[in-house]
C-alpha cells in the first residue's frame, strides 16, 4: 500500500514538473527573444542615436556613408494599419450585423464556414492575390500615376486578412449578450434595426474591441503579403499610389542578404516594431480593464438608486 | 429577402468576375508619355550590386519610386505584367515573357559579353579558403568546375563559358561525401545544373546548392557554414578576409521591358539617368518620351 503510495506521489511529482516546464517555456521562449531583440538592436540605436534612427528619413544601409533613418518605414506602418483596419472593421462588423439577425437562418452557417476558411489561407497566397490582380487593376484602372502598388494596395489585401478576426469575434461578443436585451427592446417598440446598433453594439463593445485590437495586431505585424504589394522604396508616403516600405517588409527584405551594421539595423527596427506591438497590447489590456470597472460602477450606481 | 440577398450574391460574383477579366485578360496598353516605372532588386542582392557599379552608381540609393522586386522571379513576373516597367535581370535568367532592350545598340548575346562588347556584364565566382581545395573531395569538385565538361553545361544554359582551353574532367576514385555550395541567388541556377551533374558522375558524392544572395556567400564561405560561397560580382577581398575566388561563368545583365514597350534601345547614359538618384529634375527622365532617340 505505502509503496503505491509513494509510487503515484513520484509520479505525480515528475507531472507536476513536467507541466511547470511546459508553462515555464514559452515564458522563456518570450524572455529570450526579448532579451536577444534588446541586447542586439539596443546598442545600435544608441550608437546611431535614438533620434537620427526613428526621426531620420533617409535608409541607405549600403551608401558609402550609410544612414539608418526609419520614419518613412514607421509612417508607412502606420497608414497601411490605419486604412486596413478602416476597411476590414467597416466591412467585417457589417458582416457579423448581417449574420447576428438579418441573414436567412439557412445562410449563416455557410458564410461563417467560408469566412473561418478564409482565416486559413496562408499570407503568401494573399500576397500572391494582390501581386497578381489587386495591383494590376489599380495600376490599370485607379491609380493616376500608373503605380499599382502602395499603401491602398497592402490596405485592402490587409482588410481581407483581418476581416475573419473581425467577424469571428464581435460575432461572438454580440452572441454573448443575453438574448432578453434584444427582446426587451423590441417589446418596448424598438426597431430590429435600432435594437441591434443601439442596444446590442453597445452591449457588445469591449469584445468588438478586442476584435479591433486584435486586427491591428495582425495587420502591424503581416509581413509577407504586404511585401509582394507595398512596392518597396524606402521613402515618405505623399501618396496611397506609390511605392513604400514598412517596417516588417524593410526586415524581410534584408534580414537573408545585409550583414554587419546593415543587419544590425534590421534588429534595431525589429526593436521599435517590437516596442509597438507591446505598446498596443498595454493599452488594449487598459481601454478593457477601464471599461469593466466603468459597467461595474455603474451597475452598482444604478442598484444603490434603485435600493433607495 | 430571399430574392433580393440571392440578386445581391449575383452582383458580387459579375463584380469579381468582371476584375479578374479585365485584369487578367488585358492587353498591356504601352503609352510613352507615362512615367517610367523603374524596378530594381533588393539591397545586398549580387545582381544590384553588379548593374549599379558597372553603370556607375555603386554605393548609390533607389531612385524615388522604385519597385523592389524581390529575387529575379519577383522582377520578371512584375516586367511581364507591368507595360510601363524597365528592369536589369541576369541573361541567364531572362524568359520569352519579356523583351531585352539593346544598348548602346548591342544586344545582350553570349558572343557580346565574351569579346566584351556588350557593356552590362559580369563574373560569376566561387569563393573558398584556400585549405578547402586540398581535400580531395572539394578539390575534385573544383576540378570539375574548371574542366571542359562544366564549360559545356555553362554554354548550353545560356551563360558564357570563360574557359576556351579547359580539359576534360577525369572520374575520381573513392571520394565520398557532402559539399555544400550557397550564395548568389544568380550563380545558383547554374550550379544547381552543374552540381547534379557532378554527382552523377562522381556516385558516392552529394553537392547541396542553397541560395541566400552574394552576401551570404561571402559571409558562409568565410565562415566555413558552407565549402563554397557563391558570388555575382568580383571578388571584393574585404567581404571574406580568409578566402579566395575563381570565376565560374561571366553573365551579362540584361535590361528588360514589358513586350508591349516600343522601344528596342537605350543609351547607357539613359540608362544611367534612370537608375541615378542624384540626377537633378531638369534633365531627369521620367516618362518613356524622355529617352534620347
Amino acid at each position: 500500500m505505502k509503496s503505491l503510495y509513494g509510487y503515484i506521489n513520484a509520479r505525480e511529482k515528475v507531472m507536476k514538473g513536467v507541466f511547470i516546464g511546459s508553462a515555464l517555456f514559452s515564458v522563456f521562449a518570450l524572455l529570450s527573444i526579448t532579451v536577444f531583440l534588446f541586447w542586439s538592436g539596443v546598442p545600435f540605436i544608441a550608437k546611431i542615436g535614438v533620434g537620427d534612427f526613428i526621426f531620420g528619413t533617409k535608409w541607405a544601409p549600403l551608401a558609402d556613408s550609410p544612414s539608418y533613418g526609419i520614419l518613412s518605414m514607421i509612417v508607412t506602418t502606420l497608414y497601411v494599419t490605419a486604412l486596413s483596419v478602416i476597411l476590414g472593421v467597416g466591412i467585417g462588423l457589417f458582416t457579423a450585423i448581417c449574420l447576428y439577425k438579418f441573414c436567412p437562418k439557412k445562410l449563416v452557417s455557410p458564410i461563417r464556414q467560408m469566412i473561418n476558411l478564409l482565416a486559413g489561407i496562408p499570407s503568401v497566397i494573399f500576397g500572391l492575390f494582390g501581386m497578381t490582380l489587386i495591383v494590376p487593376f489599380i495600376r490599370d484602372y485607379v491609380s493616376p500615376t500608373g503605380v499599382g502598388y502602395g499603401i491602398l494596395s497592402a490596405s485592402i489585401v490587409l482588410a481581407i486578412m483581418i476581416l475573419p478576426t473581425i467577424v469571428s469575434v464581435s460575432l461572438d461578443a454580440m452572441v454573448s449578450v443575453p438574448n432578453t436585451y434584444f427582446e426587451g427592446a423590441l417589446a418596448l417598440g424598438a426597431t430590429k434595426e435600432q435594437t441591434t446598433f443601439k442596444v446590442m453594439l453597445p452591449a457588445a463593445k469591449s469584445g468588438i474591441l478586442a476584435g479591433v485590437v486584435l486586427a491591428i495586431g495582425r495587420a502591424i505585424g503581416e509581413t509577407m503579403a504586404v511585401i509582394m504589394v507595398i512596392g518597396g522604396s524606402p521613402e515618405m508616403p505623399n501618396s496611397i499610389f506609390q511605392s513604400v516600405r514598412t517596417m516588417t517588409a524593410n526586415i524581410a527584405m534584408g534580414a537573408t542578404e545585409l550583414s554587419g551594421d546593415a543587419l544590425s539595423a534590421l534588429i534595431a527596427t525589429g526593436v521599435v516594431l517590437f516596442v509597438f506591438t507591446l505598446l498596443l497590447n498595454v493599452s488594449f489590456s487598459a481601454l478593457k480593464n477601464n471599461s469593466v470597472k466603468k459597467d461595474r460602477k455603474k451597475n452598482k450606481e444604478k442598484r444603490y438608486a434603485k435600493n433607495k | 429577402m430571399k430574392k433580393k440577398l440571392i440578386s445581391i450574391v449575383c452582383a458580387i460574383m459579375a463584380l469579381t468576375m468582371g476584375i479578374v477579366g479585365l485584369t487578367a485578360c488585358n492587353g498591356a496598353k504601352f503609352d510613352d508619355s507615362k512615367n517610367i516605372s523603374v524596378v530594381a532588386r533588393e539591397d545586398g542582392s549580387g545582381t544590384k550590386s553588379a548593374f549599379m557599379e558597372i553603370i556607375g552608381l555603386k554605393g548609390k540609393s533607389d531612385v524615388s519610386g522604385v519597385i523592389i522586386g524581390t529575387g529575379t522571379a519577383g522582377i520578371l513576373a512584375e516586367v511581364k505584367s507591368n507595360p510601363l516597367a524597365i528592369a536589369y535581370e541576369s541573361l541567364g535568367y531572362v524568359t520569352s515573357d519579356v523583351k531585352m532592350l539593346t544598348v548602346d545598340g548591342v544586344a545582350a548575346t553570349i558572343e557580346n559579353i565574351k569579346n566584351g562588347s556588350y557593356q552590362i556584364a559580369r563574373p560569376l565566382n566561387i569563393v573558398y579558403k584556400a585549405a578547402t581545395i586540398q581535400s580531395d573531395l572539394n578539390g575534385a569538385f573544383y576540378e570539375f568546375l574548371n574542366s571542359s565538361n562544366a564549360q559545356t553545361i555553362i554554354s548550353d544554359n545560356g551563360y558564357v563559358s570563360t574557359k576556351d582551353e579547359a580539359t576534360a574532367y577525369t572520374v575520381k576514385s573513392g571520394i565520398s561525401g557532402e559539399i555544400s555550395v550557397s550564395g548568389s541567388t544568380s550563380l545558383q541556377p547554374l550550379m544547381v545544373i552543374l552540381a547534379a551533374e557532378f554527382e552523377r558522375i562522381q556516385a558516392n558524392v552529394t553537392v547541396t546548392v542553397a541560395g541566400g544572395g552574394s552576401g551570404t556567400g561571402y559571409k558562409n564561405a568565410n565562415d566555413g557554414v558552407s565549402d563554397f560561397g557563391m558570388i555575382s560580382e568580383t571578388f571584393n577581398s574585404t567581404k571574406a578576409e580568409n578566402c579566395t575566388s575563381c570565376e565560374v561563368a561571366k553573365d551579362g545583365i540584361a535590361i528588360i521591358v514589358n513586350k508591349a514597350n516600343i522601344y528596342d534601345n537605350i543609351s547607357l547614359a539613359d540608362l544611367k539617368n534612370i537608375y541615378n538618384c542624384e540626377e537633378s529634375s531638369n534633365t531627369k527622365i521620367t516618362t518613356w518620351a524622355d529617352l534620347s532617340k
